[in-house]
């Protein structure tokens, strides 16, 4: 950055070098070799008075227009173009350090910042991401956490349920058993009084019938006899 | 304890049988209809049918008692029958002989037997009883032949019961 300045000091110079190697022969190409004998040859008319006879046939003039054949100088361009081209190159450059390097300093400042901000914004934009990327890696994190958590959870609650489930068919089992035996022994209980009510039934209807057979009239007189003895023996 | 109305009824038929001169005829003869009242439903069912015109009661009474009671009595049954009482008819005499016998300081004693007594056993039975209680009673006895065997009497409130039934309902007892 610091030798900028110089670098752009030294293109403007080596335009004007290549300006004065070039310059020469474009100039030169610049005056043809008809331009210059149709010149040289009016000006010898000139000095004959418009004789062009006269003219035509003097030998000065004949090697001056022979000089028109020479070429000019490669290298070297003719000196007022030197002087334009150089004053003009001088007023561009100044302007070009005035104004041209100035805007194009301030453009290359601009992109340079605008990079400068581009890769600060992608520094970052990277840093975001990777926050972004921590965080989303903590919540898978902390969601395999839940998620295994959940399934513990559930395992330990599906257990806990199978137990529940076992203790109460088994408090079923032990209840049934229980019912079914209170019910076999009052079963068994009601069979037993029903029966000793049905022989007890037969045989009261038996002793009945008997003695029903056995009160005759003589019987009945003395069962009467019997409940008035019964009756006066039992005074008060 | 007899209601008003059975006592009312009891008191009247005493007066009317006293006034007629035949109160021991009537006590019987009301005392075997109320006792036969007793054992028949259909005939109870049928006096006491206020649905039955009351002429129609009244002359079930008189083919009833006709020839076999005296005229008192057929009058006092038909008063309580036509008055539409027949269903208490039980109750009113047996509220009347024992105001008929307290009448003479005596008190009922109601005896069922599955055989009728001898009058000697009725004497007997009757002196029992004051022995036993110390009252005066007259016999009145209802031949039951649930009661199978021997005699179960009733004074009042007190029950005498020496029947076989009795004895036969404590052995089912002691088969429980």
């Amino acid at each position: 950055m610091r030798n900028r300045p110089i670098r752009l000091l030294a293109a403007p110079l080596l335009a004007l070098v290549i300006l004065v190697a070039v310059a020469g022969p474009a100039s030169a190409s610049a005056e043809t070799v008809g331009g210059c004998m149709a010149e040289r040859f009016a000006e010898a008319v000139e000095t004959y008075h418009g004789d062009v006879e006269e003219a035509a046939h003097d030998e000065a003039v004949q090697d001056q227009l022979e000089k028109c054949f020479e070429a000019p100088s490669p290298i070297l361009p003719e000196l007022n173009e030197i002087i334009w081209g150089g004053g003009a190159f001088l007023i561009l450059f100044v302007l070009m350090v005035k104004k041209g390097f100035p805007a194009v300093q301030g453009a290359m400042d601009a992109r340079a910042d605008r990079i400068r901000a581009d890769l600060d914004e992608a520094d970052q934009a990277k840093l975001d991401a990777q926050s972004v990327k921590v965080i989303y890696e903590a919540r898978l994190a902390d969601a395999k956490s839940e998620a295994s958590r959940l399934i513990d959870e559930a395992r330990g609650d599906a257990e806990r349920v199978r137990a529940d489930l076992v203790a109460r068919a088994e408090a079923d089992a032990a209840g049934i058993r229980e019912r079914a035996a209170a019910e076999s022994d009052a079963a068994k209980a009601q069979a037993i009084a029903d029966l000793r009510a049905e022989v007890a039934a037969i045989a009261l209807g038996a002793a009945e019938r008997v003695v029903q057979s056995s009160l005759d009239a003589e019987v009945q007189a003395h069962l009467i006899d019997a409940y008035i003895d019964e009756v006066a023996g039992a005074d008060g | 304890m007899a209601d008003a109305a059975v006592t009312g009824y009891a008191e009247a038929l005493f007066a009317v049988a006293s006034a007629e001169g035949d109160l021991s005829a009537v006590e019987d003869e009301l005392f075997s209809f109320a006792q036969a009242l007793r054992s028949n439903d259909e005939l109870r069912s049928t006096l006491a049918d206020s649905n039955v015109p009351a002429a129609r009661r009244l002359q079930v009474v008189d083919d009833l008692l006709d020839g076999r009671a005296s005229a008192t009595t057929s009058v006092l049954v038909a008063m309580v029958v036509g008055a539409g009482r027949a269903s208490e008819l039980p109750a009113i005499v047996d509220a009347f002989i024992e105001h008929s016998a307290a009448s003479r300081n005596k008190a009922v004693a109601t005896v069922r037997a599955a055989v009728a007594l001898t009058a000697d056993q009725r004497d007997r039975l009757a002196a029992a009883i004051k022995t036993a209680t110390g009252k005066e009673v007259e016999i009145r006895v209802v031949e039951d032949p649930s009661v199978l065997g021997g005699v179960v009497t009733e004074i009042g409130d007190d029950i005498i019961d020496g029947s076989v039934r009795r004895r036969l309902n404590q052995l089912r007892e002691s088969f429980r």
